[in-house]
């Protein structure tokens, strides 16, 4: 829980997912100071409350791979494709 | 056949043995139809099974029709030649025989017999389908042990298959309801005729190259006809499968499809909208997980507490109960201490000594009465001896001293008178040289400052200058300074 203290919104969902079990986990294991655990159920918090906004809210995003005139490949959000 | 054969050579024996009336035996008929029959050269039929029986006994002959929707025709296949066969005749099937025509004369029966056999059409494509599988399998391209793993809720999905079909559509709609965090790359490709394989390679190999990597690739495909899917039988589409650097999974057709590429996929799914939800667990599953993990941390949060609380409770009553066992042990100290006479009444050894001063006093006056008395009758009994004994040693030591001190004054004078005598002689020596006795015969002393000038050298005009009289002291200031004649030229004036 040290480095990986990363804002919460820099998360992906599953980054941020995994990290919430993980605390959960260390929590659970009742090895951790209590000011460790404060911290540790504080951060769980929020990524949970983080969590649930993103799931409420989620938005899917396709793209269509694009070959350019010069043969390489682009990932076109679908879309901008249908706006062009 | 040797029945077949016995029958040939009879006929061959009495080609012409008609009766004269031109009417033949049946089996002269029947040997005219075979022969006739023995013209027509090797064939190949394709028609359906239908009623097969076999392998038959010990020869493993085989015995069916093969028909189509007009017709029928009785089928032989020797032992021997089944015996090479590469796959099983079933009723049903559609099959392409190659032989000849023969009738069997015990019961003039016509007969085709195959001597070679193989599967056409979709038959044909399932043969070769499984034979590539068998290939692939021995090659080791199937085993489990290769299968990658795909990640329980993949992120990025790269999604190979038409981009005109329905099926891309379904597997956005899928993930839109089933997890709209799995982000979907299309990547078009033909998925059915004149190279389709190919362009399926290259779309697989198009995804893989994507950055950043998608989680997964899934090759994916509407239902169709066995036909339609055969681009995904493609040996070569199989091995690019098989060495995709990205996980590959597969949704071709619908359930009982099951083509190559199905079977060297790190994940096969029966269709492509089970292989889009086999990708990312569903939203329902992700709020019951955050809603399970939410009670999991509410319970961590509030057992941290309760069992801190619980803790602190514990040390607080183990800190009481201790400290109240000090605090009793030291009260008993204490009471003991405070039960000592000294404290519980402490004025008891002053009474004790106000009541041996007490005793004492009286014992004192008592003493004190009867003491005086006896220093009184001592004394008035020493009294007289004392005046007594005084009175004559007083009386011989006052006649001593007087004796003494008239040897004293005897002795004194003459200590005395002699040294007078002295001294009153050198009083008159000293007073006749004393200097005022000079200045009484009217000499003077010149001063310059305190010092006695004895020169006129000691004086300049305009000095100050003073002369001892025998009565005092006359000042006043140089106005010439001459010499005697008899000496330097210096003087002094008076």
């Amino acid at each position: 829980m040290a480095d990986e203290k990363r804002p919460v919104e820099e998360l992906t969902y599953k980054e941020a997912s995994r990290e919430l079990e993980l605390i959960i986990r260390n929590l659970e294991s009742g090895d951790l100071e209590l000011e460790d655990s404060l911290e540790g159920y504080a951060r769980g918090v929020e990524l949970l409350k983080s969590l649930r906004t993103r799931l409420a809210d989620a938005q899917q995003k396709v793209s269509v791979l694009m070959k350019e005139a010069d043969g390489t490949d682009v990932v076109v959000p679908e879309a901008k494709k249908e706006g062009e | 056949m040797s029945i077949w054969d016995k029958t040939a050579v009879a006929a061959d024996g009495s080609p012409g043995e008609a009766q004269d009336d031109g009417v033949l035996t049946v089996a002269q008929a029947v040997e005219l139809a075979n022969g006739k029959l023995k013209t027509i050269p090797r064939i190949t039929i394709i028609g359906e099974v239908s009623g097969f029986k076999g392998p038959w006994g010990q020869r493993g002959h085989c015995y069916f029709a093969i028909k189509d929707e007009d017709a029928a025709l009785q089928c032989r296949i020797w032992g021997g030649v089944y015996q090479r066969r590469s796959f099983d005749l079933e009723n049903g099937q559609k099959v392409q025989f190659t032989g000849r025509f023969d009738v069997y004369k015990a019961k003039g029966e016509l007969a085709f017999i195959a001597d070679s056999f193989s599967m056409v059409g979709e038959g044909l494509l399932r043969q070769q389908v499984d034979a590539l599988a068998r290939k692939l399998r021995g090659e080791g391209l199937m085993d489990e042990s290769r299968k990658r793993p795909i990640p329980a809720f993949c992120e990025r999905v790269a999604v190979v298959t038409s981009l005109s079909g329905a099926v891309i559509d379904d597997v956005k709609q899928t993930l839109q309801r089933r997890n709209p965090f799995v982000e979907i790359i299309c990547v078009g490709a033909k998925v059915q005729g004149e190279g389709a394989p190919e362009e399926l390679i290259e779309g697989l190999a198009r995804a893989a190259a994507i950055k950043p990597a998608p989680d997964c690739i899934l090759l994916v495909r509407g239902g169709g006809s066995y036909e339609d899917l055969m681009a995904f039988n493609d040996e070569a589409l199989a091995r690019a499968v098989a060495a995709c650097p990205l996980p590959v999974v597969t949704g071709i057709g619908h359930e009982p499809d099951n083509s190559i590429c199905d079977m060297v996929s790190d994940r096969r799914m029966s269709t492509p909208t089970a292989a889009a939800e086999s990708v990312a667990p569903a939203r329902k599953d992700l709020v019951e997980l955050l809603a399970a993990r939410a009670e999991r941390l509410q319970a961590c949060a509030s057992g941290l507490v309760s069992e801190a609380s619980a803790d602190l409770d514990a040390a607080q009553e183990r800190a009481s109960r201790a400290m109240g066992n000090r605090l009793d042990r030291l009260q008993t100290a204490l009471d003991a201490v405070a039960s000592r006479p000294v404290l519980t009444k402490p004025t008891a050894s002053l009474e004790q000594r106000v009541f041996e001063l007490d005793r004492a006093e009286e014992r004192l006056q008592d003493a004190g009465g009867r003491v005086p008395a006896a220093f009184t009758a001592a004394l008035d009994r020493l009294s007289p001896r004392l005046a007594n004994a005084s009175a004559g040693a007083l009386g011989s030591r006052r006649h001593a001293l007087s004796l003494m001190s008239s040897r004293l004054s005897a002795v004194s004078g003459g200590i005395v008178e002699k040294p007078a005598a002295k001294l009153a002689e050198s009083a008159a020596k000293l007073e006749a040289l004393s200097p005022l006795k000079v200045l009484a015969r009217g000499y003077s002393i010149a001063y310059n400052g305190d010092e006695v000038a004895t020169s006129i050298s000691d004086f300049v005009p305009g000095g100050v200058l003073s002369v001892r009289l025998a009565d005092g002291r006359v000042y006043g200031t140089v106005n010439k300074v001459e010499g005697t004649a008899s000496a330097v030229p210096t003087g002094k004036k008076g």
